[in-house]
């Protein structure tokens, strides 16, 4: 695992879960030994323009961003859904820590994420305000937020799926399919850096 | 930040709120301070609006009128300098026991940041 292999590198890992399950997060986190905090409120993916997960960054001593919204995985997990390899990226991250090489150059990275509109803002202030109801038993308040975030931004994974269990919705059912289907017929819009498929 | 009881608040009650006051300059907050150009649009009988103070702040604002709660979310530039300048804004977030950590308690460590999610 990248944290103990490279702990000693003067190098952590920071996770951070967009969600508010804590329990479920748990069940991931087995072992780990790096921080793993909890951004119920979505504050990250507004902070750091992020629409999907996995997005990953990598931050220097100065807390200087080498690497921007990345969407990479530490294993292989998904790879049959995302065609995604994900030892080539650990490698990136290994190159980065012993040997200070970045992936991208900073000029590139300055423009590789592009800003939030006004309309994915006002979608996160939606869903914070809908969990907030949702948590304080106001469901009809909670249904009325959470559906103006999804048409807000519709094709953000961290407004449109990450809703879907806090409405009761299976995460693997129609609606999920649905919002796939939309994603896909989109162009997959990421904030970021998305990962190379294989092309075939 | 949530307001849960509508866009006005006391006048008395803004520092702590949001961390800015208001003073016969601006909108201040240590040195720095903001022009406000229509005082009556902010300031009405002893209540100050939020919503304008967000506006005020380059911060976004949304207002659920049904249930009288207000979102108002970072400043912009803040996002801004990430995307723009690669500057890492700093957060604040509890860990899974309650124990609240910043990106900057880890300064001087390269860090690897991972937005994840279980669904």
């Amino acid at each position: 695992m990248l944290q103990d292999e490279l702990a000693d590198h003067n190098f952590t890992v920071i996770a951070v879960a967009i969600d508010e399950d804590v329990d479920k997060i748990r069940e991931f986190m087995d072992g780990i030994t790096y921080p793993v905090l909890v951004d119920a409120d979505h504050v990250l993916t507004e902070l750091y323009a992020i629409s999907n997960v996995p997005s990953v960054l990598l931050i220097d001593e100065d807390d200087r961003i080498v690497q921007p919204n990345w969407n990479a995985y530490a294993t292989n997990t998904f790879k049959e859904y995302t065609g995604i390899e994900s030892e080539d990226q650990l490698a990136i991250i290994r190159r980065w820590v012993l040997e200070d090489t970045p992936m991208m150059s900073a000029d590139d990275a300055k423009v590789a994420v592009g800003d939030l509109s006004s309309e994915e803002e006002q979608a996160r202030l939606r869903f914070r305000i809908a969990t907030h109801l949702r948590n304080s038993g106001d469901e009809a308040g909670a249904t009325r937020n959470f559906d103006l975030a999804g048409e807000l931004a519709p094709h953000d994974w961290t407004i449109r799926r990450a809703m879907m269990p806090l409405r009761g919705e299976d995460p693997f059912g129609d609606k999920f399919f649905e919002l796939a289907a939309e994603f896909n017929a989109a162009g997959r819009p990421f904030h970021g850096v998305a990962a190379e498929r294989p092309q075939n | 930040m949530l307001l849960t009881d509508g866009p006005m608040i006391d006048a008395i009650d803004l520092e702590r709120t949001i961390g800015w006051t208001l003073k016969p300059e601006g909108l201040c907050r240590d040195d720095a301070c903001v022009i406000v150009r229509d005082r009556s649009a902010i300031e009405v009988d002893g209540k100050i609006d939020m919503v304008e103070v967000a506006g005020l702040l380059d911060r976004p604002v949304a207002v659920d009128a049904g249930s009288n709660t207000v979102a108002i979310g970072s400043p912009r530039d803040k996002r801004r300098g990430a995307l723009n300048d690669l500057q890492a804004p700093d957060f604040r977030l509890p860990d899974l026991d309650g124990t609240y950590h910043a990106l900057s308690d880890h300064r001087s460590k390269k860090r690897l940041l991972v937005a994840f999610s279980s669904w």
